[in-house]
């Protein structure tokens, strides 16, 4: 209850007339309209947002699960030059602990340099090397668990190591993938500051830095605001729900046996 | 053996049964390269810049350790790392509290259902952006949820709690609450659940209290994760920004200006890019060491119950 009231009351808010908000007070719409979402897409690029997000979440997770996962392989399998596989790990998952705020002033002042503000590209280099580092700490405990026999049974048919990697591990490694893969998608959906930083365009920000700006610009339009914030969180929700099972394996994976 | 010969011998078992020796080399190399770009060089990159002086978003010269030494004689660092050491201990401690407390009530009753599972992870998925306005709503003196309950319930007036420095940060903590306590339950919880049976039921056998259980069994066997739960809780709400952001802004004046609220006002406001990045790294170092120690934490826990704790890291960094 504590958990859902603050939320659904910002989603009442958001159905409701501006008149009805300011002076009547009520907890829940008497009368339910869409005027706040209507003038919220006329007025806002609020359509550009949402394809900036799912561009740049989608390329960035793409790209961090297949570098993340062969180097995951490489550091669960292989014994490196001066026990790389154990320290890398570990500088990995200090990269991932990290939060960006301590490096997003250096992050703007690179992109600057090398023309990267306001585009695409940026944000999904920046989220890639963010999300990576947590797809190999993750991926490599998964493959770890993958015993061994397996793919040497294969390699020993005569496949090659990366063929064995492919038909063998990856689709064993498929639960952690996704759970992997799912955890990123919500990372990188939600992330705000480094957006901020990086974009100042609609033709680039993502949904919570249009939001935020949409919402210092409407200030005290309460009706915008709260439709603003519904919306921002729709496709976060809608995809907690359709992964749901994963979700909340993936929530006790490592917790619970 | 000639230079050129040796060089074709060394392709040859690169390219042959030696590819074996190279391939996890290559397999690194696509991650190391992103991390390296995006990560290191920007920080070797701003560690320079921190040694420069900026006006107007333009380096105008050197100034050595200068702003480094600004941080001991800027009253408004010491002021936001005080608030942002206030809100990371009242917020951390209450989220402990809460989160142990339920975890105990729940163990002793029936599991969690998907549903009820489902509705706790709510607060953490949900845009953190979104999370900030949610309580805007709820702490607006003109429409808010407070000022409605109160008119509806007692027919009193608006409810003031942005407004002042003091509420305003109360409102802070409470924000946090709401969005981390129901993490630090799951963890719990799950940890209680893992925890064996035996000691507790001798415990009670000897008639030791319920109390006396908690104090002398739970208590020290739920320590390492306990330990891990509060480390990656603090690193996280040590570099709180994007609910103050929307929240207030840091205000009114500095009395929820948090570190790193300070740190992108320096810098993106004022365009102090020089001290902005000093004070930012600086954060980093502290972070950077807490991080360390948890990642050693986490890793002891990890050996000792033979289980990954990656959800726990997942969910700290948003």
């Amino acid at each position: 209850m504590i958990v859902l009231v603050p939320i659904a009351f910002m989603i009442a808010t958001s159905f409701k007339s501006n008149a009805e908000i300011t002076q009547e007070l009520h907890l829940w719409p008497h009368t339910w309209t869409g005027s706040n979402y209507s003038g919220l897409f006329r007025d806002s690029f609020f359509a550009q947002y949402f394809r900036n997000s799912f561009v740049v979440c989608g390329a960035s997770v793409l790209v961090s699960l297949v570098c993340g996962s062969l180097a995951a392989y490489s550091l669960a399998r292989f014994k490196l030059m001066l026990r790389l596989e154990k320290r890398l790990g570990f500088a990995i998952l200090t990269v991932r602990i990290l939060p960006p705020v301590v490096i997003v002033v250096p992050l703007f002042l690179v992109a600057l340099k090398f023309h990267l503000l306001n585009s695409w590209l940026g944000l999904i280099l920046v989220y890639s090397a963010f999300n990576v580092s947590f797809v190999v700490w993750m991926m490599e405990s998964f493959f770890r668990e993958i015993p061994l026999d397996l793919e040497e049974a294969s390699m020993v048919d005569g496949s090659s190591r990366m063929t064995a990697f492919r038909r063998i591990v990856l689709p064993l490694a498929a639960p952690g993938l996704v759970a992997t893969a799912i955890f990123a998608v919500i990372v990188t959906y939600n992330e705000f500051l480094v957006a901020l930083v990086l974009t100042s365009s609609p033709g680039s920000q993502t949904v919570p830095v249009g939001t935020s700006t949409l919402i210092t610009r409407i200030d005290i339009d309460w009706g915008a605001m709260s439709a603003a914030g519904t919306l921002a969180a729709v496709p976060i929700i809608i995809f907690a729900l359709i992964v749901q099972r994963h979700l909340v394996r993936g929530l006790t994976l490592g917790a619970v046996k | 053996m000639t230079a050129a010969a040796a060089y074709l011998s060394r392709r040859r078992r690169a390219q042959g049964a030696g590819l074996d020796r190279v391939l996890p080399y290559l397999l690194l190399a696509p991650t190391l390269l992103l991390v390296l770009a995006v990560v290191v060089y920007p920080i070797v990159y701003g560690v320079r810049q921190s040694f420069l002086n900026f006006r107007f978003g333009h380096a105008v010269g050197s100034v050595g350790l200068d702003n480094y030494r600004q941080l001991f004689h800027d009253p408004a660092f010491g002021q936001s790392l005080l608030v942002t050491l206030k809100f990371v201990v009242l917020a951390v401690t209450i989220e402990t509290v809460l989160g142990l407390g339920l975890a105990l009530l729940i163990a002793a009753e029936l599991p969690l259902t998907r549903l009820a599972r489902l509705v706790l992870v709510v607060p953490m998925i949900v845009t953190p952006i979104v999370v900030g306005i949610v309580f805007r709503l709820i702490y607006a003196s003109d429409v808010g949820l407070l000022t409605t309950l109160r008119k509806d319930i007692f027919g009193g007036g608006p409810v003031f709690i942005l407004d002042k420095g003091w509420s305003a940060f109360l409102g802070l903590v409470a924000l946090d609450v709401w969005e981390w306590t129901p993490l630090m339950f799951l963890i719990l919880l799950a940890g209680l659940q893992s925890l064996p049976v035996e000691p507790f039921e001798a415990a009670r056998v000897d008639g030791a209290g319920g109390w006396r259980i908690f104090l002398d069994q739970t208590l020290p066997m739920l320590r390492s994760v306990l330990a891990v739960a509060i480390a990656l809780r603090t690193i996280d709400a040590f570099t709180t920004f994007d609910q103050v952001f929307v929240l207030t802004k840091g205000g009114p004046g500095t009395s929820t200006q948090l570190i790193s609220m300070y740190g992108y006002n320096t810098s993106f406001k004022f365009d102090e890019f020089g001290y902005g990045t000093a004070m930012l790294l600086t954060v980093a170092l502290v972070v950077l060491a807490l991080a360390a120690l948890s990642v050693r934490l986490i890793r002891r826990e990890a050996a000792e119950r033979d289980v990954g704790w990656a959800p726990v890291h997942w969910w700290s960094s948003s």
